[in-house]
């Protein structure tokens, strides 16, 4: 022991040095690293939930059938079943939390043709039409119903 | 070594006993007041990521080009505006070959006019000279080796067990390595927070039972959803690897996507 703290000085400064530094380091290491760093792995577990604390925007076809499931039936039971609610009328998550007229969209001739405008990229099932030989008319919903687009009105 | 044991030393080493056993309880209660302040922040718990595997799926096949998926993800995760997207849809036009060319195709025309999220325009070549075209959702591949979190300085990009690549806001310092890492295209530096985004399989949904925003609105069931540790009865996501033959978007690469393709053509990268 006395022989090594008999090294030559300049040694054993550069070695108090080192240590000091490594100290330094352990310690900032001890209180800076985060309770759940490592939980799941080489990163901070709890970012996983603050990933998951934002609220969702859109509902969800369920928050729609609890009010709605009238719509929702006619819906599920006809050609558009695959359809969200959602796609047409617009994100609905503070509707469901509040329900209003006025925080909804209604959906408009614009929510058909994104759809079934022809476009010659679109596969075969897809039922498209021209707009401008189709009808000139104002309203799809003038011989469609959204909700059973095979029934008449 | 005689004095191996002189008052001096015992007393020394009694005192460094002491000082360790009020240092330690002291250091602890000091290490909780110095991570309150700085490091954790109260986010609410109650979901295992280990106890799920959730995996998204692309029929190209029955993708319409609508583009309500890159619309719904844009408002449900904020997404600047701009040409920034976390999922966005292309179209690929193959022409016919000229006649006498020799060639089995044509020319390729890619497009993504603002993501695909307002639809798209009319092609760029006559409709008679198309041998092929269809539209490909794209969106982070969920890689099991992500290029994109072995290149990250800070550790602030990983690979949750349940899945998902997430970013943590708060450790990425912005450097961009992520960006120019992924083959995909899928990562872009936020304007506003200054930090890399990315698709998180709309993570804050997923734990909620919702599926993501861009699942959730389309039209055709052309993306799929699903957690293979759960499945559903009629799982829509067991359903689409027993009906199709799949492809991974450059699998040379040995990323080894997560995210699989039904339906595209050997142009799509």
């Amino acid at each position: 022991m006395r022989r090594f703290i008999q090294m030559p000085p300049q040694l054993f400064r550069i070695f108090l040095l080192a240590v000091g530094i490594v100290t330094v380091y352990l310690i900032a290491r001890y209180f800076l690293t985060p309770a759940s760093f490592g939980q799941y792995g080489w990163y901070r577990g709890e970012a996983l939930a603050e990933l998951a604390a934002r609220q969702p925007i859109y509902a969800g076809k369920k928050a729609c059938e609890e009010c709605h499931s009238d719509e929702y039936q006619k819906l599920i039971k006809h050609e558009h079943k695959t359809l969200s609610c959602e796609g047409c009328h617009g994100p609905g998550q503070a509707h469901a939390d509040n329900p209003r007229k006025d925080n909804i969209a209604k959906s408009s001739f614009a929510a058909c043709l994104r759809c079934h405008e022809a476009n010659p990229s679109r596969p075969k099932f897809l039922k498209q039409i021209s707009v401008k030989t189709h009808y000139t008319g104002s309203k799809c919903t003038e011989c469609h119903v959204p909700h059973m687009p095979l029934e008449v009105p | 070594m005689s004095n191996q044991f002189s008052r001096r030393s015992v007393l020394g080493k009694i005192g460094a006993t002491l000082a360790g056993l009020i240092a330690a309880p002291a250091a602890k209660a000091a290490k909780t007041v110095v991570q309150k302040e700085f490091v954790t922040s109260g986010a609410p718990k109650g979901y295992d990521p280990t106890q799920h595997k959730w995996r998204m799926a692309i029929d190209a096949n029955r993708c319409i080009g609508c583009g309500l998926c890159a619309e719904a993800c844009k408002t449900e995760n904020h997404v600047p505006a701009g040409p920034y997207f976390r999922t966005w849809i292309e179209r690929y036009i193959i022409t016919k070959p000229k006649a006498g060319s020799g060639e089995a195709r044509g020319e390729v025309f890619v497009d993504c006019p603002d993501g695909g999220m307002h639809g798209f325009p009319e092609p760029p070549v006559p409709k008679e000279e198309i041998q092929h075209s269809f539209f490909v959702p794209k969106l982070c591949n969920l890689c099991e080796h992500s290029p994109c979190t072995q290149v990250c300085p800070v550790g602030a990009t990983f690979d949750a067990p349940d899945g998902a690549v997430l970013i943590d806001p708060t450790y990425c310092i912005g450097c961009g390595f992520c960006i120019q890492a992924c083959p995909y295209g899928c990562r872009f530096l936020s304007p506003i927070t200054k930090t890399a985004e990315k698709c998180t399989l709309c993570y804050h949904r997923i734990t909620r039972g919702l599926k993501p925003a861009c699942v959730e609105v389309c039209p055709t069931q052309a993306r799929i959803f699903g957690d293979l540790k759960h499945p559903v009865p009629d799982d829509p996501l067991q359903q689409f690897y027993q009906n199709n033959l799949v492809l991974a978007l450059k699998p040379h690469l040995g990323t080894e996507p997560r995210v699989f393709y039904a339906g595209i053509d050997k142009e799509v990268r």
